[in-house]
């Protein structure tokens, strides 16, 4: 009895030295933004920013991190205060949306296309809240949800052309994330942009086996680069998360990397989120996730936001110090190809 | 030598025939053969590493289904080591020591404290994912990279010279921990030891082997070689860490342990078995060659595994005394 | 002895013999101290924190709702692989039994049609709970008849199951119209509805639980079992057929593994998506360990975990720290709850002891 009571109360007295230790508001680090809390979210003056991951976390060094990003920095221009939930289980999308429902968030950014439904049924219970689904397709307009979607066939194309110009050898190669929709539109739009750019250019595709760590096995993928490069392959388009950057990382290491051997990546400008790869990192096709969210997010800040479906932009990254690498002609065959995708006078073909 | 060869039958036979075929296939077509060999015996090398962790243990009576937990914990010490000392070799060394405090963990619930073995397990791949997640930083990067080590004179076989002696250090250093650790463990006293301590530790305790003592040393100990599999995979392997980087190859290795009889020769084989039909079933699926989806080209190595073990190996025996803790009677 | 000794011995008595519950409520609360302290050096109070996940998990409607609706797959993958523990096999591969039940009852809610309602659920869980057992039973027969190792044929197995589902909900069962890979939403008459806060799969888990604790503790079915797991040579020599009893304890397993699965879908998810399951299969697992082997153990762990899971968000949302601080919570526990440690701090010589819950390998 008496060691009961003793370990009774080491603990009680732990817990309240670790309790007065640490203060007693209930901040944390990674909440930050603007000067404010999420304290009177419902007040008219103040702007509430709320975001929900896909399973996953916000410093995956892709999609959840942009959407992230661009949300935060949407709220410090307007003043306001962001914060986001990471999903660890699809179940939970609903309830995630409902805490920051609850506390009476101005703004709702979803992101990934899985949470499609969640985001539609939250937005109808929500009339007065805005919604910003990432990546999802609004089949039926509802008039708080805004999908921000993008056509990453046409970022596909875009590098897969680049690629079909600059290849030597005329094979390339893709080292792929799981076969989803977003992953088969890039990879789909990036042979087809090889191919209208060079005729006969092989181009390898490899997906990762399902498992639940498709987008997150940068040991595959390195170890499928190095096999596609020992190959012919000299230009290799990385694009599948953590799955992806280890091929880009492993390009990087090859004797000849931006020379003659490239790689390219995926989703935002890989140059900065992998510096690793930079030895081969010619470009990344980009899906404006950081830009489309800002924007999305302000809108809803000014009231100009719409339901419905928001076209965010694509493009390819800069060259950065590989610019020297590609032929002043090829780049300016290519900003062509950019240019016409853009308004539409050249289509990829691509259709899942 | 001899005797090497009438134990190793099995073992030695399935390497034989697949350096056979193996070369048959470079006859044909080097740069592919070549490229998928590399990939399959990148894939084994963990694998075979982390399976030599559990032979280890489970030759001493000790059950560890934490290697997993252990090679996770050694890719995040071994990856963040690196970052924060600024040399890779540092890095090397922190993500060993890492798996050695862990086999320690081991040892002391297993043995000592004479836990369920199969929880202690449990509980370090918990505690593993738990902690390399909640504490990862992002946006580090190796300081430098994992040189490349040629082997002179028997990197110039063809065929089998690049695959397997130019590579990282780790992997390098791979046959020869499997060779050594075949050799302490049937040739050595220690090897003695430590079987009757996994067999028989009733018998080994009245012989006057301090059972306690060799078990928690050599399940200690064992947790280097997991610590070499964790490093491997985030320093040599993939060059960066990502939470869940092991994504289930601890548990992978516990069933090539198992495959290949709790022998280190079997283990290399069925780590190659293995790590070549994933690298074959990639290419399947680069060359488009056969019309079949991808989900099931991906299912080869699987299946395969469990079409040779139904037809060919049949039951293996662990050893005698794993898994249970050893109390001195009287 | 004094008057007085023999008081304190009955106070000490009554919690020395009800160690096994004595024991993990403090390996709880020292589990929770510990997850404090690392909470505070995350500038967080670690009440605050608690509060959160437990004003989520137990006091809100929906959130009730939720601890219920994950509680009720831990329960039965907990017993899935606590069935095959008594009978001496490690079933690993409870996850792969489970999703391959997850669409076999969604396909059996969408397909199967002009049933009422009632009768609808029942065969759609029985679809489930089927193609669970059989998936089991492949491991079972391997190991009866061939000597394969449940081990590998089960990790096996899993990887599997996880290519051959892909491939049939991105293909032949894909929803019509839709690039997402998921089959389509099961029939009205499928679903299985909610009392309040209470999923009806719940109730469902804890009678089933009842049913195997039953079964196990009070059966010569059961009995048998017991026997098999705690010795084979023995029970070989009393006659009892070991091959059938290694497949019929898969089966059993993998079916209970399976009803997990098949509550999941037509429960909560309505549909069969690849990505539902979060490793449930490998949480049956730790639950299994916690509860120490003990089928009616395994309700408390599962609400454990589950409120946990649930509260998780609450957790993140109110105060930043990373939902992975469960996990560290659960391994704390699971070693105090297993290892004599913590027993032998407040027991000392009156310990008991830490029984084995597994047997190890064996073969």
């Amino acid at each position: 009895m008496k060691r009961m009571r003793t370990l009774a109360g080491i603990s009680i007295l732990a817990l309240v030295l670790a309790a007065c230790s640490s203060g007693t508001t209930d901040t944390a680090a990674e909440e930050t933004a603007a000067a404010l809390d999420d304290s009177n979210c419902a007040a008219a003056e103040s702007f509430c920013v709320g975001l929900v991951t896909d399973i996953g976390k916000v410093d995956d060094k892709s999609f959840n991190q942009s959407a992230w990003e661009g949300a935060q920095a949407a709220a410090a221009e307007v003043g306001g205060f962001a914060k986001y939930i990471e999903t660890t289980d699809t179940k939970d999308y609903a309830a995630n949306m409902k805490q920051f429902t609850d506390k009476g968030y101005d703004v709702i950014v979803t992101v990934g296309f899985l949470m499609a439904e969640a985001s539609v049924a939250a937005a109808k219970e929500n009339p007065n809240t805005k919604f910003i689904g990432v990546d999802q397709f609004q089949a039926e307009e509802v008039a708080n949800l805004t999908g921000l979607i993008f056509p990453e066939d046409q970022a596909g194309y875009a590098a897969g052309y680049l690629a079909g110009l600059l290849t030597k050898t005329n094979k390339l190669g893709q080292v792929l994330g799981l076969e989803i929709a977003p992953v088969q539109k890039f990879a789909k739009g990036f042979e087809a942009g090889a191919k209208a750019a060079n005729a006969n250019v092989a181009v390898t595709t490899v997906y990762h086996p399902p498992a639940d760590n498709g987008f997150g096995d940068p040991v595959w993928g390195a170890a499928e680069a190095k096999k596609q490069l020992s190959q012919g392959a000299d230009i290799i388009f990385g694009a599948g998360g953590g799955t992806g950057n280890g091929a880009l990382i492993e390009i990087a290491k090859a004797e000849g990397a931006g020379t003659s051997i490239f790689c390219i990546g995926v989703d935002t400008d890989q140059w900065g989120t992998v510096p690793e790869a930079q030895p081969c990192l010619v470009t990344s096709a980009m899906k404006g996730l950081v830009e489309g969210t800002s924007d999305l997010v302000k809108a809803a800040f000014d009231g100009s936001i719409k339901g419905g479906n928001f076209n965010g932009t694509t493009g390819l990254a800069d060259y950065h110090d590989l610019a020297s690498a590609v032929s002043a002609d090829i780049q300016a065959k290519v900003a062509e190809i950019v240019a016409g995708l853009k308004d539409g006078s050249i289509m990829t073909g691509v259709t899942l | 030598m001899l005797d090497f060869i009438s134990d190793n039958k099995k073992s030695l036979i399935t390497l034989g025939l697949v350096t056979v075929i193996a070369y048959v296939f470079y006859f044909l077509d080097e740069i592919r053969t070549t490229s998928v060999m590399v990939f399959g015996w990148g894939y084994a090398v963990p694998l075979v590493l982390a399976a030599m962790v559990g032979i280890i243990g489970e030759r001493s009576g000790v059950v560890n289904i934490g290697i997993e937990g252990q090679m996770l914990m050694s890719a995040f010490a071994g990856f963040f080591g690196s970052v924060f000392t600024g040399s890779i070799y540092l890095g090397m060394i922190i993500g060993i020591l890492t798996g050695v405090l862990m086999g320690a963990f081991l040892a002391v619930a297993a043995v000592k404290w004479e836990m369920d073995q199969i929880i202690a397990g449990v509980v370090i791949n918990i505690v593993a994912a738990g902690l390399t997640s909640f504490f990862y930083a992002q946006g580090k990067t190796l300081p430098e990279l994992m040189p490349v080590v040629s082997i002179p004179l028997l990197s110039d076989i063809p065929l089998i010279g690049p695959v397997f002696f130019r590579n990282g250090l780790f992997a390098l250093s791979t046959l020869f921990i499997v060779v050594a650790v075949n050799y302490a463990l049937f040739k050595t006293r220690w090897g003695l030891r430590s079987r009757s301590v996994g067999e028989y530790p009733s018998a080994a305790d009245a012989a006057g082997i301090n059972v306690t003592r060799v078990r928690m040393m050599n399940v200690t100990l064992a947790g280097a070689l997991a610590g070499c599999a964790g490093a491997f995979l985030a320093l040599e392997a993939a060059g960066t860490f990502a939470r869940g980087l092991t994504a289930g190859r601890g548990f992978l290795a516990l069933a090539i342990m198992i495959f290949g009889a709790w022998n280190p020769m079997g283990a290399l084989a069925a780590a190659l078995f293995f790590g070549l039909s994933t690298a074959i079933a990639s290419q399947l699926q680069a060359d488009e060659v056969i019309n079949i989806p991808q989900q099931f080209v991906n299912l080869l190595p699987f299946v395969m595994t469990l079409i040779v073990l139904s037809i060919a190996v049949g039951r293996v025996r662990p050893p005698a005394a794993a898994g249970q803790p050893y109390t001195k009677e009287g | 002895m004094t008057i007085t000794e023999s008081k304190k011995d009955k106070d000490l008595g009554f919690f020395v013999r009800n160690q096994s519950i004595v024991v993990p409520i403090a390996a709880i609360f020292v589990a929770f101290v510990l997850g404090g302290i690392l909470i505070s050096l995350q500038g967080v109070n670690p009440l605050v924190a608690y509060r959160a996940i437990f004003s989520e998990a137990w006091f809100d409607s929906d959130g009730l709702l939720r601890t219920f609706q994950k509680t009720t797959p831990l329960v039965l993958a907990g017993l899935a692989v606590t069935v095959a523990l008594r009978i001496g096999l490690f079933n690993i591969g409870a996850q792969g039994q489970l999703i391959s039940a997850a669409l076999a009852s969604a396909l059996a809610g969408i397909y199967i049609t002009n049933l009422p309602a009632i009768l609808h659920v029942i065969v759609s869980l029985i679809c489930g709970v089927v193609v669970g057992a059989l998936w089991a039973a492949i491991a079972g027969l391997l190991k009866a008849y061939r000597g394969v190792h449940e081990v590998i044929s089960t990790i096996m197995l899993n990887s599997i199951a996880v290519g051959i589902l892909d491939y049939l909900v991105s293909n032949p069962f894909r929803e019509p119209d839709q690039s997402l890979q998921r089959t389509k939403k099961i029939a009205e008459s499928a679903i299985l509805p909610n009392f309040g806060v209470i999923p009806f799969g719940f109730i469902l888990a804890i009678l089933v639980c009842l049913l195997v604790s039953w079964m196990l503790n009070r059966t010569t079915a059961g009995f048998r079992f017991n026997t098999v797991g705690k010795n084979k040579f023995a029970a070989s020599y009393a006659g009892i057929n070991m091959k059938l009893m290694i497949v019929t304890g898969m089966l059993l397993s993998g079916g209970l593994a399976g009803l997990g699965g098949a509550i999941e879908t037509l429960g909560i998810t309505y549909r069969f998506e690849p990505a539902f399951n979060s490793g449930l299969g490998f949480d049956g697992i730790t639950i299994a360990l916690l509860a120490r082997s003990n089928p009616l153990a395994t309700i408390p762990a599962a609400i454990l975990v589950g409120t946990l899971r649930a509260g998780g968000a609450s957790l993140q949302f109110n105060t930043g720290i990373e939902p992975e601080i469960v996990d560290v919570l659960l391994a704390i526990t699971l070693l105090l709850v297993s290892a004599p440690i913590l027993a032998k701090f407040l027991f000392k010589g009156k310990a008991q002891k830490t029984a084995n819950v597994t047997s190890g390998w064996g073969s």
